[in-house]
């Protein structure tokens, strides 16, 4: 060894332990991070506080299968309070939804019930993946969603209001274009397992629907183009749209075409499940009137929906079974009632009309509305007025009373109930 | 001889265009070009920021919201909900003509329309979703009066809020001190006063405050407070739809 390299080789050396520590120094240094670098983690929510009168409808099979054995009083009343809970985590790409909700009654232990449960890796403004349970609300109508295949079905007479999602894998693009034809164009692909039917836990492997999406923004007009792929081979097709019309029209549509879908009737005083195929289909405006009044108006056909006959035929299935006063029997029809005619839009045809005013006779804060639900095949109906004012920053009173007209065996007039006053207290957090 | 005179004109044309510079434009042009630079002096570019709405009720009632915002080119504004908490995550996004509203608990986001008002009080959807003032309305008449502006604006198309506007801008730095709103028959529906002229770095220089009232609300007020405006790069798939409901992630 030379001099020369024999003195960096002692330099070195003594300075090692200066080297090291500088090393170490710097290994170790760190940076506070900023509001903007941290982790994030929001929760709100809302408290909805009810009551309810109900007038009973004491002729209605449907009122004496559901309430067989018990005291049959000519009014019902109800109190529950109704509690979300939301909750948000962002840390750069990564995020995690929680939306719950918990509903209690009487003094029982609460049941929490996750609406929405799901992690999203948002890599770019372009694309997003998703897994987890989550809550999809397909279609441009308000009350009804012919193309809504991946929907949780929505009440009409609150389509508002929060609903479970549905366990899905999901992966979305997303592109904005300066100039030409389309300003913006989407693609969505969703996959969702069977609901674990099997011991609770388990569903059939195999048992998978797949949908994919396009949503396009051309000339002012939002169109999405879907299809679904789901178990058995059902094939269902589906295009919607929305534009303004005018500064105060919005006119909006949707049509949906299946190869195969399941619609329950009653045959020779029987449950049969028949398979049918046709078109779905939605019309509807949403009009801004000079005065301030919104109104939207929707016509829905609905294509797997009972007709005037089906219907009749299954409130006589309902009342021959009631009047056997088998209580077996009558736990079994319980069940066809939930399982083969829960649906919030059992028939063919209806008409939906909602106008809503804000601020009436200048009273700020407060808004009153009335929707009428109209089912042209057997004309029943429903009517519904709404009082609503918000007395402080983050509440909200709701008076609603509700009124159902027509036949007894008609879909209306045969519900459990002829009247509803319900009070809603809601208070945000 | 014909083309003697021919080219006497063109000469004296285009020498007195010469002469008289920029003031010798057609006077809607001189507007436009003076209402474009209100524009940039109002929204520069890509930006986000805060913005704080108070409503006003006759009996001193307040109503407050909170607004994140962000805004790029002329046509582009999206804005999210932070309070009340009534309202958190709410989104709202505005292109060009269309707008839609998107609320966490129905879970999609629908068209409105820009006459419809989604807070209450004086301000409309148009107002707070505004875009640039050029991209909506052409300038028709031009005043001068000591040192203001005097601009008289006509919408471009039905679709925009109100029918007429008239517009006071200061001379010298062209910010807008004053907006008075029409309806097509003529009738005054709101005025906006753009008071509290602040510098928010970057070049940015602007109204903090707008006032909002009108003869229809006789007795109440909304006023809209700007806060923290920087300039920010942001990619055209903010605005839209999909984004809508993370619109939070860019804070």
């Amino acid at each position: 060894m030379s001099l020369y390299k024999r003195l960096i080789y002692y330099s070195l050396l003594i300075a090692s332990p200066i080297l090291w520590k500088t090393a170490e120094a710097q290994d170790y240094e760190f940076e506070i991070p900023t509001e903007e670098e941290a982790a994030k983690l929001e929760f709100n929510g809302n408290l909805d506080a009810k009551g309810g009168i109900l007038q009973s409808n004491t002729t209605s099979p449907v009122y004496g299968l559901k309430f067989f054995g018990q005291d049959n009083p000519d009014y019902l009343s109800q109190y529950r309070l109704d509690f979300y809970l939301n909750g948000d985590y962002r840390y750069k790409q990564v995020g995690l939804t929680m939306r719950t909700f918990s509903q209690y009654t009487k003094e029982e232990p609460l049941e929490l019930s996750f609406y929405e449960l799901y992690g999203s890796l948002n890599l770019s403004p372009r694309l997003t993946f998703g897994v987890g349970k989550r809550r999809y609300n397909w279609g441009t109508g308000y009350a009804f969603n012919p193309v809504g295949y991946v929907n949780t079905e929505k009440d009409p007479e609150n389509p508002d209001l929060a609903l479970a999602g549905k366990s899905s894998v999901y992966l979305k693009y997303n592109r904005s274009f300066n100039s030409g034809f389309i300003q913006n164009l989407s693609l969505s692909t969703i996959v969702l397992p069977e609901a674990a039917d099997i011991l609770d836990k388990y569903s059939k492997f195999g048992d998978l629907s797949a949908t994919v999406k396009l949503y396009v923004l051309t000339n002012n007009i939002d169109l999405d183009f879907m299809f679904f792929y789901g178990p058995d081979q059902t094939r269902c097709y589906g295009i919607d749209f929305s534009t303004n019309l005018l500064e105060n029209i919005e006119l909006h549509g949707e049509a949906s075409y299946s190869n195969r879908e399941e619609i329950s009737v009653i045959q020779n005083g029987d449950v049969q499940i028949n398979e049918v195929s046709g078109f779905s289909h939605l019309l509807g405006l949403r009009y801004l009137t000079a005065w301030n009044m919104t109104v939207i108006a929707e016509y829905y056909h609905n294509n797997n929906g009972l007709s005037r006959q089906e219907y009749q035929d299954y409130q006589t299935y309902l009342e021959n079974n009631l009047i056997t006063g088998d209580a077996d029997l009558i736990n079994e029809t319980r069940s066809v009632m939930t399982d083969n005619f829960s649906s919030k839009n059992l028939m063919r045809d209806y008409l939906y009309v909602k106008a809503s005013l804000p601020e009436p006779f200048k009273w700020l804060y407060s808004s009153v509305s009335v929707f009428i639900i109209y089912n042209l095949n057997d004309n029943s109906f429903i009517l519904s007025p709404q009082i609503g004012y918000e007395p402080f920053t983050n509440s909200e009173i709701l008076l609603w009373p509700s009124f159902l007209f027509g036949k007894d065996d008609s879909e209306y007039g045969s519900k459990h109930f002829r009247k509803k006053l319900e009070i809603w207290f809601r208070f945000y957090f | 001889m014909r083309i003697i005179k021919l080219s006497f004109f063109v000469i004296l044309f285009s020498h007195s265009s010469f002469v008289l510079g920029q003031n010798s434009l057609p006077v809607s042009a001189r507007g436009d070009e003076i209402l474009k630079k209100v524009d940039e002096v109002l929204s520069p570019g890509s930006v986000e920021f805060y913005r704080k709405l108070i409503n006003e009720e006759p009996d001193g009632a307040k109503k407050e919201f909170v607004f994140y915002s962000v805004k790029k080119d002329r046509d582009k504004v999206a804005m999210l909900y932070l309070l009340p908490a009534s309202d958190k995550g709410r989104a709202t996004l505005r292109l060009d003509d269309n707008m839609w509203l998107y609320i966490p608990r129905v879970g999609k986001p629908i068209r409105i329309t820009s006459m419809q008002s989604i807070v209450g009080g004086v301000f409309n959807n148009s107002d707070i979703m505004r875009l640039d003032y050029s991209v909506e309305y052409d300038v028709v008449k031009l005043d001068e009066s000591g040192d203001s502006y005097i601009l008289n604006l006509k919408a471009k198309t039905r679709t925009v809020s109100y029918d007429s506007l008239k517009m006071w801008v200061i001379k010298k730095n062209n910010i807008v001190q004053k907006v008075e709103c029409y309806a097509p028959s003529g009738k005054l529906i709101k005025t906006l006063e753009f008071t509290q002229i602040k510098d928010f770095g970057g070049g940015i220089v602007r109204p903090a405050v707008i006032e909002t009232t009108s003869p229809l609300y006789r007795g109440y007020k909304s006023v809209m407070i700007y806060s923290d405006i920087k300039r920010k790069n942001l990619l055209d798939e903010v605005f839209t739809l999909d984004y809508l409901s993370r619109l939070g992630e860019l804070r």
